[in-house]
């Protein structure tokens, strides 16, 4: 092959920068394309929200959450009954599909399965007593109904999430 | 002399009020009391929300929280003279054996009319228990559930 090239009048070195020139310019595209990625990209905020059962009864406190959308969002359950030893959670839905999840949760006696296709986010069940943390990136813009999986008819509440 | 007769009658009726009045006033923890009467009426609600939605199975689940609370109750008037705690213990005790025998009875008797009317009947017993305390610590059954703020589909 280098004799042909020699023959065709090519130089074989200049070949070769070139060659070589060319895969600098493409890696250094390339890297200039995903480091300027990076700092187009958002810092994502992160988020901590706190939540828990109104001590023995039946409801959240607060009922309303907000968090803006993309966050990471840490939010931690805290189960404060001391009576009652129903076990309780935390589940996130899409707006319009609450009675979908509450009919589901009673259905199941308050088990959802894992990768259920209605539940954004979910902590796992606690006892009395017991705080449980979970983290997840808050959804588009909208508000999100929230329910306990084992009591959904009467513990729910809100996620509002904001742009 | 008529005179001190009529104030000694008048003495004897106040301190007679006095000491009827309701061991309420002085209960050592009137916030556990009311939470755990709260609780009783909470879960009264649930046993008769499943009959009505005929989901019978979880009757023996309510039975299991209405004993909690109950114990609940217990364990608030626990401090309190015994000749109070005696009663409101055994009125306490009707109101729970009233209450497991709709719990039995929705095993055995799956018929949401029947369970209502003995639902009635345990619901006349926790009133009983109710009378008492003083009226301010006694949830009104008849209150409708807090706004649970969750939109609508």
């Amino acid at each position: 092959m280098a004799c042909n090239d020699e023959k065709d009048g090519n130089d074989p070195r200049a070949a070769l920068h070139t060659r070589r020139w060319v895969l600098f310019q493409m890696l250094a595209v390339a890297s200039a394309g995903w480091g300027c990625g990076r700092l187009r990209k958002p810092e994502q905020k992160v988020v901590d929200l706190q939540i828990g059962s109104d001590g023995d009864f039946l409801a959240f406190k607060p009922t309303m959450l907000t968090c803006p959308a993309g966050a990471l969002v840490h939010l931690t359950f805290h189960h404060r009954g001391k009576i009652i030893s129903a076990r309780h959670n935390w589940v996130l839905t899409y707006p319009g599909k609450l009675d979908a999840l509450v009919k589901d949760a009673l259905d199941k006696d308050g088990v959802l399965a894992p990768g259920d296709p209605l539940v954004i986010a979910a902590t796992p069940l606690c006892d009395k007593g017991q705080t449980v943390t979970i983290q997840f990136v808050a959804p588009k813009p909208g508000d999100y109904p929230f329910v306990c999986s084992t009591h959904p008819e009467d513990m729910q509440g809100v996620l509002h999430v904001t742009k | 002399m008529k005179l001190r007769k009529i104030q000694a009658a008048v003495a004897m009726a106040g301190i007679a009020l006095l000491a009827a009045l309701p061991a309420l006033a002085q209960l050592k923890s009137p916030d556990d009391v009311k939470n755990s009467l709260k609780l009783l009426v909470m879960v009264s609600n649930d046993f008769k929300r499943q009959i009505t939605n005929k989901n019978f199975n979880r009757v023996p689940h309510e039975n299991m929280e209405y004993q909690e609370a109950a114990d609940g109750l217990r364990s608030a008037i626990k401090d309190e003279p015994a000749n109070f705690k005696s009663k409101a213990e055994t009125r306490l005790k009707v109101a729970v054996a009233a209450y497991q025998k709709v719990s039995d009875m929705s095993s055995t008797t799956p018929d949401a009319d029947k369970l209502m009317a003995e639902h009635a009947k345990a619901v006349k017993d926790m009133d009983a228990l109710f009378d008492l305390f003083p009226a301010d610590l006694r949830p009104d059954p008849n209150t409708p559930p807090p706004s649970h703020g969750a939109p609508k589909n």
